[in-house]
């Protein structure tokens, strides 16, 4: 098992949103995955929540793959992969806690998709995770996106279901940024680059 | 002074999720609607679904199948989970193949004249009276009309049927078959099903950057304010799910598979 250090900073954050809250989280290039990985783990093993993982940057077997290494079992996670589809035999995955869909560009369907997964969950408690606003952007137009995150953020708020939209915050468009800051309740900045 | 108090038609709540929030209630009792869709666009699971939900509430309810046998009807909507054969079993969903009902009333000829669609029209008032179904779906108006040659034929019964169903308080779905894709939009094979129709719903798919997403859109409802967005669905083990269609997404979407 890896050794992996978690940002304290982010679970103490945590504990100050509801779940109407819609957090961004900006991150670095670095440091991605510790963000991530600090933000998940507090809200599955602190806050007892379930959810639905969003895969846009990468395919969910690697994510959960890359939690398994440092020992965080996310079995009770649901995942929905945007980016395995567009691999020939990436769905060919024996995993029963991700579904796929057949591109990052049918938003709708990932918003549906990730609808009935918490309608059939068990879960009292739950989050929605995208990872991330960045790679949305490089399939969908800017007014779109921005659009669409409206639309989901307040989708999952009425719900009382937390959202988390990681970002990469120089890498999204302009408009998409503004929006975020406006839709969100919460921000957990660490989008300065890390190094240990 | 009195406030005046607005009338509001009693409805028929389908129970799709978002369906009856389009519809500001649900589909006002008694209508007759069209649900006109290209093939794949989720119009049968749609409608069956509408009889599930009745079903559920302890509605008698009816499906007449004339596109598929009944068999292979139900052994497709098995695998959703909202769907339960003891539904069937027990009698609350009544399944019939148009063929079966065409040899009992002979009607074993490939076209209809006047007798014959008002022996058809008897045949099925009797079993929603009989049975008291107040849910009824035709999959599909389509086929049916096909065996009727004239267009007034086919008017005079849809409109015939229509009434006697209204006055029963039967709320009935018939599914419409388009197929082609140009503007000049119908929804109906025909021409004439979907002005005699108290609504129309229209499912098909747009085209985004070489994707497929399936919609629906209420272009037509009597009796109801309603949205006449574009939402779209996904069919899920749990039914229907609806979403509004993002509006930047029409930039670029092409409605590529309905109307005529």
């Amino acid at each position: 098992m890896i050794m992996f250090e978690l940002d304290q900073r982010i679970s103490e954050q945590l504990t100050e949103v509801s779940l109407n809250s819609s957090v961004q989280v900006r991150c670095g290039n670095s440091n991605a995955f510790m963000v991530t990985a600090s933000t998940m783990i507090p809200l599955m093993q602190m806050f007892e929540m379930g959810g639905v993982y969003i895969c846009a940057t990468r395919g969910a077997v690697e994510i959960i793959e890359a939690f398994e290494a440092i020992g965080v079992d996310v079995s009770n996670i649901q995942f929905v992969d945007l980016v395995s589809s567009g691999i020939l035999g990436g769905t060919d995955v024996d995993r029963p806690n991700i579904t796929f869909i057949d591109s990052p560009i049918m938003l709708e369907s990932v918003l549906l998709r990730t609808l009935y997964i918490l309608r059939t969950s068990n879960t009292e408690r739950n989050f929605v995770l995208i990872d991330s606003v960045n790679a949305l952007a490089i399939y969908n137009e800017e007014r779109m996106l921005a659009e669409y995150l409206h639309t989901f953020i307040n989708t999952f708020r009425q719900r009382e279901v937390l959202s988390v939209i990681l970002n990469v915050p120089d890498q999204v468009p302009p408009m998409v940024l503004s929006n975020l800051d406006l839709y969100c309740t919460d921000l957990i900045d660490r989008g300065q680059v890390v190094i240990h | 002074m009195q406030p005046a108090t607005v009338y509001s038609r009693d409805r028929c709540i389908t129970g799709i999720h978002g369906m009856d929030e389009i519809l500001r209630g649900g589909i006002p009792y008694g209508s007759t609607v069209l649900a006109a869709g290209t093939c794949g666009s989720g119009k049968t699971t749609l409608a069956m679904e509408f009889l599930v939900r009745g079903a559920l509430a302890g509605e008698a309810c009816a499906h007449f199948t004339a596109t598929e046998p009944s068999v292979k009807l139900l052994e497709n909507i098995r695998q959703y989970a909202f769907f339960d054969m003891n539904m069937i079993d027990s009698g609350l969903i009544n399944v019939f193949d148009m063929d079966v009902l065409y040899s009992w009333l002979g009607l074993d000829k490939a076209s209809f004249d006047l007798d014959d669609v008002h022996a058809l029209i008897k045949a099925i008032v009797d079993i929603v009276n009989t049975i008291g179904v107040t849910r009824l779906v035709i999959d599909s108006v389509t086929t049916l009309c096909y065996k009727i040659k004239s267009e007034q034929l086919i008017r005079d019964f849809l409109f015939t049927l229509g009434k006697k169903l209204a006055t029963l308080g039967c709320t009935t779905i018939l599914i419409s078959e388009i197929t082609s894709a140009t503007e000049n939009a119908h929804w109906s094979s025909f021409g004439v099903e979907e002005a005699i129709a108290d609504g129309i719903i229209v499912m098909g798919d747009v085209e985004r950057m070489g994707h497929l997403l399936r919609f629906l859109q209420v272009v037509k409802m009597r009796g109801t304010s309603h949205s006449r967005a574009k939402h779209a669905i996904e069919l899920t083990p749990l039914g229907v799910m609806l979403t509004p269609m993002l509006k930047w997404g029409a930039v670029n979407d092409k409605t590529s598979r309905w109307g005529s």
